[in-house]
């Protein structure tokens, strides 16, 4: 029946007629499947490289654009003009908030890692009851929106809290413009993710060593901090890279804990819209600073990535 | 200094005893062998004298001094651990001097028992490696000059053989036996394998479901176990046990009959016992003038053998159903029998030989207990034998 029209017919006698060029490359890739992944993984490399790599490109195009140039733009700059890095240094005083925003970011990852090592060793290394629901009750302060504290912490930060024991009425202090609303609000929020990481990584360190550590004359925290935390190098590095990049990138307590002035311990992202002026809005100045800003992080990232990558524990133990 | 104490000591997890009711004196300068089987608080003892487990009830003395809640650092000890435990981190000299940095000894005085130790333990011009660049002797090695370079006054080692090959555990054996010799420190070893313990030790602590069992030179425990388990755990292959009951005239048992008179050894017919015999003190019945003091003969059908080289295992049958059952572990099994012979005897499966036993190595157990009764019976076989003895027709 089918057999007899004709179509069937032609396409009987030879399959190349009988399908287009898109059942011929169906058929080639049904036979060759590796090409068709290797099709797919470069669209999608090429996809995730656009959409990262494109902004920054686009930063780097606003900031070498002059900024009376810099209405109806193409892909390419609209001139050259890499004085912007040096201007920008001139109009605010960024280095300021770039040094502001490391000594924030320094203080609460050494902050956060000292906690979170005491914790991760708590909860890696000792047995007791109790553990799961005191560690998924650490991890629920991270799933809260920081929006929630803000109005709290504000109050309190601002020396408009007071607490009365007995007859005595302490109001806090006043520490708005100092680096302790950041850095406390910061160290909380960004705990639980450290904690998490180095209970993972103390807990696998193999008890022996602590023991071994703890018979040769060290106390628990010196076992602590003399086996297992150098031994947890990559856990360590790890916390500490993604604790000190969220804390650089922060935005909501690094804008509202300050004025926004550089010796107010303002953050980069105050420096970057300081030069927001009153008349002008100098878009290559904002982004040449944006650049700026970026750079030590991205070079943070590419030397933590090597430090991460290293096996110390290899061949430490017979077992 | 060195000498070890526990006192009614005691440790329980949650539902689990690990350590129960445990009394130990040990003398300064002696060998003390841990042994049991796995999960028997051996480790668990250990731990509590080094201090890395803080016991239940009881109290733990080093020395003169209580150090029952002290921490590991204050108690002079050192410890060799199973899986080495070296410091990956760190290189030999770092490794060894470790406990010595932290007692900030002087640059000089650490460089020079470091020295000392690698010497003793012959790692000399390794000082420099690291743990991963090391062979699994050279591993131990290091941890145990480890533990030596800062002079403790106690060695704890808990099975620091176990993780190296069957050839390296014996060199090793000799090496800590040269060590304790040279050191004359109190050395208290957990293990598993009766043979380490045998082989070193100055007296073996046996200790099963967390209760000591005996604590003895080893000899003592192998030739005079105090109960069922010592007899059975000490010993290689393990001690044959019958299970049977004292009549007037001896142990009666489903195949073998072994005669004393029951006033002599102090127990009451109608007791039952469990008869222990050691596999090389049965004997061929054309060797029973080797024989002090034989016990009545016994007809039995060879099964297996299991030639070792230095001597043959075989496996008697003493009942026709009798079957060789692997499933069983307890050691108790009525109707077999192991023997061991000369590697020279003449002797092939399935062939019908006449045994006797060496009744003054004939060892009873109370079965309800498990305790001793008696290890050896002296009084000579009377003449007329004992109704129901298989043998005893043949003369």
């Amino acid at each position: 029946m089918a057999s007899e029209t004709p179509g069937a017919g032609i396409g009987s006698d030879d399959p190349e007629t009988k399908r287009g060029p898109l059942g011929r490359w169906v058929d080639s890739a049904i036979k060759n499947p590796d090409r068709v992944y290797r099709a797919m993984f470069y669209v999608a490399m090429l996809f995730f490289l656009v959409t990262t790599l494109f902004p920054f490109y686009w930063l780097l195009v606003l900031a070498l654009t002059p900024n009376n140039l810099i209405a109806n733009m193409g892909l390419v700059p609209n001139g050259f003009n890499p004085q912007v890095f040096v201007a920008m240094f001139e109009r605010v005083p960024f280095h300021l908030y770039m040094f502001n925003s490391f000594v924030l970011g320094i203080t609460t990852t050494v902050l956060v890692l000292l906690i979170a090592s005491l914790a991760g060793y708590v909860f890696g290394r000792l047995r007791f009851p109790g553990k799961g629901v005191l560690m998924l009750g650490i991890l629920a302060i991270s799933y809260f929106p920081p929006a929630a504290f803000l109005i709290p912490l504000f109050e309190l930060f601002t020396g408009n809290t007071a607490i009365s024991i007995g007859m005595v009425t302490i109001s806090t202090p006043d520490l708005f413009n100092t680096p302790a609303p950041m850095v406390f609000p910061f160290s909380a929020l960004f705990l639980p993710l450290s904690i998490f990481i180095l209970t993972t990584f103390y807990g696998q360190i193999p008890d022996g060593l602590e023991d071994a550590a703890r018979v040769e004359g060290t106390t628990r925290l010196g076992a602590l901090f003399r086996v297992i935390v150098p031994l947890s190098a990559p856990g360590v590095a790890t916390a500490g890279v993604l604790t000190f990049i969220s804390v650089y990138n922060e935005f909501f307590f690094s804008f509202l804990m300050n004025n926004g002035e550089a010796d107010s311990w303002a953050p980069i992202v105050a420096g970057i819209l300081k030069y927001q002026g009153q008349f002008d809005t100098p878009y290559n100045l904002m982004a040449a600073a944006s650049i700026v800003g970026v750079l030590p992080v991205a070079i943070l990232v590419i030397i933590a990535q090597e430090r991460i990558v290293s096996g110390l524990t290899a061949g430490a133990l017979k077992e | 200094m060195g000498d070890v104490t526990l006192e009614h000591v005691s440790k329980h997890y949650d539902d689990v005893t690990a350590v129960d009711d445990m009394n130990l004196d040990i003398d300064d300068g002696e060998f003390i062998c841990l042994v049991g089987p796995s999960g028997c608080g051996k480790s668990t003892t250990m731990e509590m004298i080094a201090g890395l487990t803080i016991p239940s009830e009881g109290k733990v003395f080093i020395g003169d001094r209580e150090v029952t809640n002290l921490p590991p650092k204050d108690r002079g000890v050192a410890m060799v651990f199973q899986n080495i435990a070296l410091f990956p981190h760190m290189d030999v000299y770092d490794n060894i001097s470790f406990g010595l940095r932290l007692r900030n000894y002087d640059k000089e005085e650490i460089e020079r028992r470091v020295e000392r130790a690698a010497e003793i333990v012959q790692l000399q011009g390794m000082l420099e490696r690291m743990p991963d660049e090391m062979s699994g002797g050279q591993r131990q090695r290091v941890a145990i000059a480890r533990a030596i370079v800062r002079n403790p006054g106690v060695f704890l080692m808990d099975e620091p053989l176990a993780n190296l090959d069957a050839k390296l555990r014996v060199h090793m054996r000799t090496e800590l036996q040269r060590l304790h010799k040279e050191l004359d420190t109190t050395i208290i070893y957990v293990t598993h394998d009766q043979a380490e313990a045998m082989t070193m030790s100055d007296r073996i602590a046996v200790i099963d479901s967390g209760q000591l069992q005996q604590i003895d030179p080893p000899l003592v425990c192998y030739n005079e176990p105090s109960n069922l388990f010592v007899a059975g755990f000490i010993g290689s292959p393990s001690m044959n046990f019958l299970d049977g009951e004292v009549a007037a005239d001896g142990f009666t048992s489903t195949n073998i009959d072994v005669e004393f008179d029951p006033a002599d050894l102090g127990v009451e017919p109608g007791t039952d016992v469990t008869m222990g015999i050691r596999p090389e003190d049965v004997y061929l019945v054309d060797e029973e003038s080797l024989v002090s003091n034989p016990s009545h003969r016994i007809d039995a059908v060879t099964d297996v053998l299991e030639p070792m080289g230095d001597e043959i295992f075989v496996y008697l049958k003493l009942s026709e159903s009798a079957e060789t059952d692997l499933e069983d572990t307890s050691g108790v099994a009525n109707d077999q029998l192991l023997m061991s012979v000369a590697p020279d005897t003449d002797i092939a499966e399935d062939e019908d030989v006449t045994v006797v036993l060496d009744r003054s190595r004939v060892h009873l157990f109370d079965t309800a207990t498990g305790e001793a009764i008696s290890h050896g019976i002296e009084t000579p076989v009377q003449t007329s034998g004992a109704p129901g003895t298989e043998a005893e027709s043949d003369d």
